[in-house]
């Protein structure tokens, strides 16, 4: 099987990123009551922090483990 | 709201914070713990915190205030002050015969980011049509509006069930062949493009 080029620490930190980003845009669109406060939860935040949770899990399928990582 | 704002707060600022540790220390990953952690972190409490903030935003949705914030809406906002008993609406809301605070959606439940997935889809386009197109000069209701609004709150009702019109018409009413708003009998509705040359009522006078 040919190994993935990227690592599961990169992957967990380009997922909590996601995560974080979109967190913070949830507590920005939690700020007003607005049609584009919505908007821009469901369509930013909701969306970073749901990819931020795919590239979690996708991370647990396909990440190589990293050097001296307990299995 | 569904629920306590400050609880929705913490949860995510909780979730920010184990986000950040792992985006800081990747290597905890490494033991057990941590891939027990990261599991909670980066799965189980996102997915909490968009479930509870898709939550909030639709009970938030439901708030008078968010729908006449758009500026295509605030003419129908302001007939709801229209001191005039024939003014259907302002009569429901000045009464409290509806929640003043969720007037809207107390009579507009079908449709829009209310209803079901085809009525959300409609939301979002009128969102988009308010901030990147152009709304029509007269809004009008696709599909018109349908008498089980009235209805959900009326039918069994006493001075509407004793009323002998209704009574003569309950089954026109009841399956929508009658409209209430346009059959003639309650045809004054928001008004909304002559709101502004009209008396208005003040609450608190």
């Amino acid at each position: 099987m040919k190994p993935s080029p990227f690592s599961m620490e990169k992957l967990f930190r380009i997922s909590s990123c996601l995560t974080i980003v979109g967190l913070v845009i949830e507590i920005i669109s939690l700020w007003w009551i607005h049609p584009l406060a919505f908007a821009l939860f469901a369509f930013v935040g909701a969306s970073l922090i749901g990819l931020g949770i795919l590239i979690y899990l996708a991370s647990l399928v396909f990440a190589t483990p990293s050097t001296g990582e307990n299995r | 709201m569904s629920q306590p704002i400050g609880l929705l707060i913490t949860l995510i600022a909780v979730t920010i914070a184990v986000a950040a540790l792992f985006f800081v220390h990747p290597s905890i990953i490494r033991g057990a713990t941590g891939k027990i952690l990261a599991f909670i972190g980066l799965c189980v409490l996102p997915a909490l915190c968009v479930a509870a903030g898709m939550s909030t935003h639709m009970a938030r949705s439901e708030q008078t205030k968010f729908c006449i914030s758009c500026h295509s809406m605030e003419n129908y906002g302001k007939s709801l002050y229209v001191d005039d008993p024939k003014y259907l609406p302002a009569a429901h809301f000045q009464n409290h015969r509806v929640p003043p605070g969720t007037a809207c959606y107390a009579c507009h439940a079908d449709y829009t980011i209310y209803g079901p997935l085809k009525d959300k889809l409609q939301g979002v386009k009128r969102i988009y049509i308010q901030y990147v197109g152009r709304p029509p000069d007269k809004i009008e209701m696709s599909g018109g509006y349908s008498n089980l609004q009235c209805l959900h709150c009326h039918a069994g009702a006493r001075g509407f069930e004793g009323n002998p019109v209704h009574v003569a018409l309950m089954d026109s009413l009841k399956t929508n062949q009658m409209s209430c708003l346009t059959s003639g009998c309650h045809d004054t509705i928001h008004n909304a493009s002559q709101v502004d040359q009209l008396k208005m009522w003040s609450p608190g006078r």
